[in-house]
Parts: C-alpha cells; structure tokens; sequence
C-alpha cells in the first residue's frame, strides 16, 4: 500500500471508531478519539440555502472550542436522569465516501466524509435519520490519531424534538 | 360546540380558590380548529424584526395561524405583509424563509409580484383572451389585515377588528422593552436558524416558557454539569449561571390583559450577562429601573405563541400549531446591533448550551412535552393539577414592585423563587377561553 494509502486507511478507522463506540455506547473510549483541544463545530444554516461560516458570529447547533463540551455531554448521559437521553436513544452510525483532502499543515490528516445516524427512541418507538457530511483534521498524538478539529454538516437540520452528540 | 361547554375546559374559581385545566385543552381536534379560528387568526401574531428586513426589497416568510404570509420591506422603505398565496391558482409564492428580492414570481404559472405586493406581471396575459371582468378586478397579494410595530419588533393580525398593537401588549411593554432596549441601535436576530418539531400540543411550551418549577426535575441533568463546571471543569466558556442558589432568591410574577405574563426572579451572578458590559451606556440610555430589570432573568408570553426568555441569555421563540399533538419552533437569538465581537460569541454560547434542540436543557424540556401529550389521553385523567403554586400568595393589582415601575398588571405575586408560582399561567387560559367563547357567541373579541 502506498504511504497515501495507508494514511487514508489510519484517518478513515478514526471515523469508523467514533461511530462505533457512539453506537456502542463506549463513551470513555469515543471522548479519547478526540484530542482534548480539539474544536467541535455543527453549523447552523442561516438561510435554506446557506450554512453559517463562523461560530463567534453566527448560531451553531454545538459549537465547543475544546474537549470539555464533548465531555459535558457525556456526564449528562451518564447522569441517567435527562429525560431525553434516557431511556437511552440506539443509534446506527454509517460513515462512507471518505476522501483525504490537501492537509492544513504537514503531519496533519484531512478528511471529509458523508454520514448518516439512524436513531430509535425506546421511548416513543419511533426513529429517525440524521445525515450529512463531516470535515476532520486528525493529528498524531502519542504515536496515534486524534481529531483535531470536527465540523459536521446536518443536511436535515429541522430537528424532531431533539439532537445530542450521539445522533450526528 | 356549545359555548356552555367551555366550562368544561377552564374551571376558574378564583373566590374558592380554584383554577383548573382539563386535559382535553391539549388534545381536543375541535378545540384545535377553534383555536385557529378564533386565536391566531383573531389576535396579533409576532412576524418579524424590523432589522430583519432592514433594506428596500428584504423579505422574510412566516405564519399567521394556517396563514403563510410574505413580509416585505417595499421600495419605498415601508414594511408590508401579505398572503403568500399567488392570486392565480393559490400556490405559494415566495418560498425561501429570507431574502432581498425586487420581485417574487409563483413558480407553477408565472405570475409575477413587486415588494409592495403590486402584481407586476401576468404571464402571456395579452394572448389570454380573458374577458374584461377579469382585468376589472385586482390581482395584487392580499394584504394582511392590520401591520403594526412595537419596539422593532413587526406584528400581523388576519382581522382588522383588533386593538392598536400597543394597547394590546399593554402593561407587558414594560418587560418588552427590557428586551428590546437593551442595544442602542435596537435589536437583531443573530443569524443562524435552530427550529424543531415536537409531538405535542403548542400550549405545553406555551406554558413551560415561563414554568419555574420543573428546573430542578426536568433539568437535573443540567444542574449536575453546571455544578461540575462551578469547579472549573466542563464546557466553562458557556458562562453558565450558579443554579444552586436560586430557590431562596426574590422572585415573583405579574398577570397582564390579553393573556399575557411574566415571571421573573432575582439575579445571581449579573456579570455573567452579555449587557454586563455595557450596563453603563444602558443606564443612562434608559434610566435605572428598566436597566435593573433587563439584568434580572424575566419570562414572558405575548398570548398565544410569543415568548421572550431572557433567564440565561436573550431568546425570542414562536410555536406554531401544526396539529393538536404537533408544534413547530422556531428560536432565535436576540441581540443588540452592533455588539461588540468578544459579547456576542458569549452570548451565543450561553444560548446554544442551554436553549438550542441540540443544548442542555430543551431537550429534556420537549422530550417530556410528548410525555405529557401521551398522557392527556388517559381516559381517567380530568382536571391537571398544575395551575396552583402560588394560589394564597396572588394580590390583585399591581404590588409595591408594579406601583413603583408605574406598571398596572391584573395581579401580582412577590415571593422566594422556591414557590415557583404556576398562577403566572392563569391570564393565558382565561384569555383562551374568552376568545373561544367570543368567537363561539359571534361576539368581536375585541370591544
């Protein structure tokens, strides 16, 4: 395998883990995919055909300029008692069509991606579909790869009654 | 429906001591169509901002009731709203939320319109051999009724027999303007859309909007992570509040005409407000009094479907009713023009970790909404029990607090917040009730 392909292979297993352990709910081992300054960043679209460009001036769905956002919401899951997060949603993450974009900076991955997440709510035996695409930069820390930066594109963003971490 | 049923739904008894809501409020299919008819298409709707059709040709869409409806700044500067139905054959005209546009053309024949609403264009109209009535009639947008504004803020009613806008908003202007004055340019919405659905009936957020006592069930969660972030970890950049401290806080609320009200509570932590800031140019821009207020957390619904939250950071939120166990929200952030960057990003986080449908907290409120609209068919179930916190502490009239604001609300209440008054929720249903009952007699509902 070629060196590009090999660090495709590496970027790519990072985004097939984070689904995994969202659907799994393996909360430690999914806040650990992320580097702990690492920015997560759902854009809102300000108009039905444009999506905001900056979290300081515009609205996101979540914008956290570092882990701690990431881990306030996993507290909160764990806490049991939000109704909305209890019963406990299931999800299904499917990740695809993902390419490695010119990198940021040398040593950095960048790759953009189309996800879906299917949601079941025990609670009200229904579900839904998120979708969307996704940017990440990656960055090797302790000789494996974190995720620098997270900015998600929700294509479907009326939201029915709720969205949290583990719905995109 | 027979008008003496209405007693059926709104037990007041306020002598006795009595308010009661019955389930079918909430669920009735009948009720539903009678709210459309008689309330939002017979009261004032909020529509938009002023500053959010600032320049000649802006528009934005929105909704009176099953209304669609084009508001439009027309060449002239003037703010216009209209149905946003193409005299044609009734189609939807514009179909984007927002826009700048000199003309809005119906996409199914053509039929074209200019910002004032003047149809400028029918399509092959000369070869249309039409006959000489049809030129004889109008076929410009209809115009919505009645258009007022308040403060930078646009309303719309589809009946021209309402009240000017400032007499129906009333004693509540005080409180509007604790909102709306907070910027010295006025307001806006920071841009960025965060609308939901939820299955539920619109008057479940119609009354959690100003519902003191679920935050430390509903929002337990929350309160734990806020108490986490009070050590220092957690996403501190959202500038959160220190909620442990509120039960023994002042608070109180005040019942308006026309169905509207507000709850409010004391301040901990005022430095944690974006307008901290800038409460100086505040003060002398608008006088002590109003300045005090817009630092304190204030609730309050503009009957039926508006509310101005300002508990954690400034919102204005209308719910429209999609069907009696269906609502649609829309959220906005309201902020001062011209805020200064590093307030504004502070702002925004404040609003999105507590209010957005992907936040901390109105998840859980509207996860528990579906809860209740499942509930409100238990055939068991008659009178709700949530309409009486606070019931021996009501004083008609104004208070202390109302009587030196010069403000004359119906009735006051000033207690710890730990009452968490739901007698804040009365003018709503009485005003509900007398405008069904209007409408039921084929009486104006205005007189």
């Amino acid at each position: 395998m070629s060196d590009a392909r090999m660090l495709l292979a590496a970027g790519e297993e990072v985004l097939q883990r984070e689904g995994i352990y969202l659907d799994e709910q393996r909360w430690d081992e999914w806040l650990d995919l992320f580097a702990p300054d690492c920015e997560y960043w759902v854009p809102t679209w300000t108009s039905d055909r444009t999506l905001a460009t900056d979290p300081q001036r515009e609205l996101s769905h979540i914008y956290y300029a570092n882990r701690q956002g990431l881990e306030d919401r996993i507290v909160r899951i764990r806490t049991g008692t939000s109704p909305a997060s209890s019963p406990m949603p299931r999800t299904a993450h499917l990740v695809s069509a993902v390419l490695a974009l010119e990198p940021p900076a040398p040593g950095r991955l960048r790759l953009r991606s189309t996800w879906s997440s299917h949601v079941f709510f025990p609670r009200t035996r229904t579900s839904c579909t998120f979708f969307g695409h996704a940017s990440h930069e990656l960055v090797q820390r302790d000789s494996r790869w974190v995720i620098q930066r997270k900015k998600v594109v929700l294509q479907n963003d009326f939201i029915p009654t709720m969205l949290d971490v583990y719905c995109i | 429906m027979d008008v003496s049923q209405l007693k059926q739904y709104v037990d007041d008894r306020p002598e006795q001591g009595v308010f009661r809501v019955h389930r079918a409020v909430f669920s009735d299919p009948e009720l539903f169509d009678l709210e459309q008819r008689y309330i939002f298409e017979r009261t004032w709707q909020f529509l938009t901002l002023e500053s959010e059709i600032a320049r000649p040709n802006d528009f934005v869409t929105a909704w009176i009731g099953r209304t669609p409806v084009l508001i439009t700044r027309d060449a002239q500067g003037e703010a216009r709203a209209f149905a946003n139905v193409c005299r044609h054959k009734g189609s939807v005209v514009c179909r984007e939320e927002r826009g700048n546009a000199k003309y809005h053309v119906c996409a199914y024949h053509g039929w074209a319109y200019d910002a004032g609403g003047r149809n400028v264009y029918i399509k092959d109209g000369k070869e249309g051999c039409y006959a000489a009535a049809f030129d004889a009639e109008n076929h410009d947008l209809l115009p919505i009724a009645r258009v007022e504004r308040y403060k930078g803020l646009i309303f719309g009613s589809l009946s021209p027999a309402v009240p000017p806008v400032e007499e129906f908003l009333g004693e509540l202007r005080f409180f509007i303007d604790a909102a709306m004055e907070q910027g010295p340019q006025g307001m806006e919405f920071v841009p960025g859309r965060a609308g939901y659905t939820y299955r539920g009936n619109w008057k479940l957020q119609m009354d959690n909007g100003v519902d003191f006592y679920h935050l430390t069930s509903a929002h337990k969660s929350f309160l734990a992570i806020q108490k986490r972030r009070g050590a220092g970890e957690g996403h501190v950049d959202a500038r959160m509040y220190d909620w442990s401290k509120r039960m023994a806080l002042d608070a109180g609320m005040f019942q308006f005409r026309s169905g509207h009200t507000v709850g409010w509570l004391n301040q901990v932590e005022v430095e944690k407000r974006p307008i901290y800031p800038a409460i100086p140019e505040i003060r002398g821009r608008v006088g002590d009094a109003l300045a005090d207020w817009m630092l304190k957390p204030r609730n309050l619904v503009v009957f039926p479907n508006m509310q101005i939250a300002d508990a954690t950071t400034l919102l204005l939120r209308t719910f429209r009713p999609l069907a009696p166990d269906r609502t649609e929200m829309t959220v906005r952030c309201l902020a001062p023009i011209g805020e200064p960057p590093e307030r504004r990003a502070w702002r925004l986080r404040q609003f999105e970790d507590f209010f957005n449908a992907s936040g901390f907290a109105t998840p859980d409120d509207t996860v528990v909404y579906e809860e209740c609209q499942t509930g409100f068919n238990a055939q068991p179930l008659d009178w709700l029990q949530g309409y009486n916190r606070g019931m021996a502490a009501i004083e008609p009239g104004g208070n202390d607090l109302a009587r030196n604001l010069g403000i004359k609300p119906v009735a006051s209440l000033h207690a710890a917040y730990r009452v968490q008054n739901e007698v804040l929720y009365h003018p709503m249903y009485r005003e509900w009730a007398r405008l069904i009952e209007c409408g039921l007699c084929g009486r104006e509902a205005y007189q």
